[in-house]
């Protein structure tokens, strides 16, 4: 085999199939139709790719039937679709990419004379099926009609259709050639991109759904699918019901949080406030420093480690923790706008309070329009000196990670 | 293919502030009330943290159908909420005359009837189509779409449902270790778990300016 020189360029495409058909039967093998024998027949077959440099490499296939295995493991020489991978099995994969190399250098060279050549034979069984059985079989029969001229192909015409199936498919994302035995159609052309973009869709469906690896075909996957999709909408609702119970009052989410350290003597106005707001994240980097043994909390981990970075080198000297009881969710709701909005800016803080003004008609009491007020007042006064602020100094350059 | 710690980011701070928001009228609802309107936050959430992509068009809009969610899409999402839900009505769908799908319906299953051996490829397509008909009845707003940008949403929607699932799982088990440490000691010393989702949205603002662009790229809040 490996002593059998490649015919050189020039050659017709139809003579260097007939060397490549001459090969294998010299080697004696078996030509099957397709018969996925597993990579020990992939290995066979790529040991004759490699001493054909020539444009006798493989198809990628991107049928689902059965004849998968054995298909995907033919070379594919052009370089396009080395980016395009489908779904194949066993050992093909490390040895196509290596053949792949080894045939593009010299495929690239022909694909000129080769384009105008696969176009001639088209043959008019080329309508592609929609099972990969199907379309072999079409192209077999389609085959076996179109070379009439060459009567040697005739005797090995199950040898024939696979090497037509061999030849590698000229497809990628932007122009697609007919392969050889194949029509050029439009239809089928715009049919096959779209059977090749789905394929590309399945296949990372197929890294996403757990446990997807070993299923093959449409139908399957689908199945997967859509359990996998179901399962988890059913887990959120199951979530939101487990939080809607453990949290009797649904302020509580924040409460239980952000509660217990905001100072609440904040009555003296805007300064106050933006000391209060210091406070706030320098409790939490205090906390958080203080926190060095492992939280319960495993899920967080994540969460923590970027965290652990940012705020550790800035921890600042203790501030006396404030305790604080708060009675109306309304107080959390502020409390919580105060804090998110030296996060979040005007626009949300406003906001909420107009919604919160909206929905509590029936407490306009004193107390909150002034809360209303001073914090409105605070937030301007926050996102007006924005460069020079003590606390607002401290966030951006603790928290210039880009997480 | 793992939703970005951003997305998460965006989706925990969208669904905290939605539930402190439903939190002012549900305070005292039923466990079914609470749990709808924490549902519904999540979504609403999880659709604005991605963006704009059909299925979170579709889901927003299948939310907006029922009218006790509208008052909180309104105010969450703004001036975006009426554009998007001009546009996806149930009339999206791909309109198919019903005579012309029995019809061909009724063609379809006598041939294939006849066929004593039915084809495997015939055999598998219609599977195949039955399962994409499930499958765009459980993505959101999948009723009109073709059979590969179906796929491409599934892929979208899955991932950000992973996502979902992973916060709350999140916010779940601080809330409980915060239950179980404040049991622990009622004292003034403040359980340390409260505090990491609050150093969690601090941290994820790295500077003012960022600040800005990201509150920018939401929707402006109507007043």
């Amino acid at each position: 085999m490996q002593g059998l020189r490649a015919p050189p360029d020039d050659l017709s495409v139809l003579e260097r199939q007939e060397a490549c058909l001459l090969n294998w039967q010299q080697q004696g093998q078996e030509q099957s139709n397709y018969n996925p024998r597993g990579s020990g027949y992939c290995r066979q077959m790529q040991t004759s790719f490699q001493a054909l440099p020539s444009g006798c490499g493989g198809e990628k296939n991107v049928n689902h039937g059965d004849v998968h295995g054995s298909i995907d493991c033919f070379s594919d020489g052009w370089p396009d679709l080395a980016n395009i991978r489908y779904p194949v099995h066993g050992a093909a994969n490390v040895e196509e990419t290596s053949i792949t190399n080894v045939s593009s250098n010299s495929s690239r060279k022909r694909k000129a004379d080769k384009s105008p050549r696969s176009k001639q034979k088209e043959n008019g069984g080329g309508g592609k099926g929609d099972s990969g059985c199907k379309r072999i079989k079409e192209e077999t029969g389609g085959g076996a009609t179109s070379e009439t001229g060459q009567p040697n192909k005739k005797e090995a015409a199950s040898g024939d259709a696979s090497k037509k199936n061999d030849k590698p498919p000229k497809t990628d994302c932007i122009h697609v050639r007919a392969r050889r035995g194949q029509a050029t159609d439009s239809h089928s052309l715009a049919e096959r991109v779209r059977r090749e973009r789905i394929s590309q869709r399945m296949k990372y469906l197929q890294d996403l759904v757990p446990g997807c690896s070993k299923i093959t075909g449409k139908a399957g996957m689908l199945d997967e699918i859509i359990n996998y999709v179901q399962s988890l909408q059913r887990q959120v609702e199951f979530l939101s019901m487990k939080l809607a119970t453990a949290s009797p009052l649904m302020d509580i989410n924040i409460d239980s949080i952000f509660g217990r350290e905001i100072n609440p003597s904040c009555k003296s106005g805007s300064t106050a406030m933006i000391g209060m707001s210091s406070e706030l994240l320098d409790q939490s980097y205090l906390r958080f420093d203080t926190l060095q043994h492992p939280h319960p909390c495993s899920g967080l981990d994540t969460f923590m480690d970027s965290s652990d970075l940012v705020l550790r080198p800035n921890v600042n000297p203790p501030v006396a923790v404030p305790d604080a009881s708060f009675g109306s969710s309304f107080d959390v709701i502020l409390r919580l706008n105060m804090s998110m909005g030296v996060l979040f800016g005007v626009q949300t803080c406003k906001a909420c309070m107009a919604w919160i003004s909206s929905k509590e008609e029936g407490q306009p009491s004193p107390s909150n329009h002034w809360k209303v007020k001073a914090l409105i007042l605070y937030q301007e006064h926050y996102d007006a000196s924005d460069d020079n602020k003590r606390s607002g100094s401290v966030l951006p350059n603790n928290l210039k990670m880009e997480m | 293919m793992q939703a970005t710690k951003s997305f998460e980011q965006a989706f925990l701070k969208q669904m905290l502030l939605g539930i402190q928001l439903s939190a002012v009228s549900h305070t005292t609802g039923s466990l079914q009330e609470r749990k709808s309107a924490i549902k519904l936050s999540a979504d609403v959430a999880m659709a604005v943290a991605r963006g704009s992509k059909k299925w979170t068009r579709g889901l927003i809009a299948s939310l907006s159908k029922e009218e006790q969610n509208r008052s909180f899409l309104q105010f969450v999402l703004g001036k975006e909420f009426e554009r998007p839900a001009k546009i996806c009505h149930s009339s999206w769908k791909i309109p198919r005359s019903k005579n012309i799908v029995r019809r061909s319906l009724r063609f379809l299953s006598k041939r294939q009837s006849n066929i004593r051996a039915p084809n495997s490829s015939v055999l598998a397509g219609t599977l195949v189509e039955k399962r994409t008909q499930v499958l765009k009845r459980l993505v959101p707003g999948g009723e009109s779409m073709d059979a590969f940008s179906l796929l491409d949403e599934t892929l979208d929607y899955a991932t950000c449902l992973q996502a979902q699932v992973d916060v709350m799982q999140k916010l779940m088990t601080t809330l409980e270790a915060s239950k179980h440490s404040r049991r622990a000691d009622s004292d003034a010393q403040c359980p340390k778990e409260k505090f990491h989702l609050l150093a969690m949205v601090g941290s994820w603002y790295s500077t003012r300016k960022g600040l800005r662009k990201r509150l920018s790229k939401r929707p402006k809040l109507t007043l």
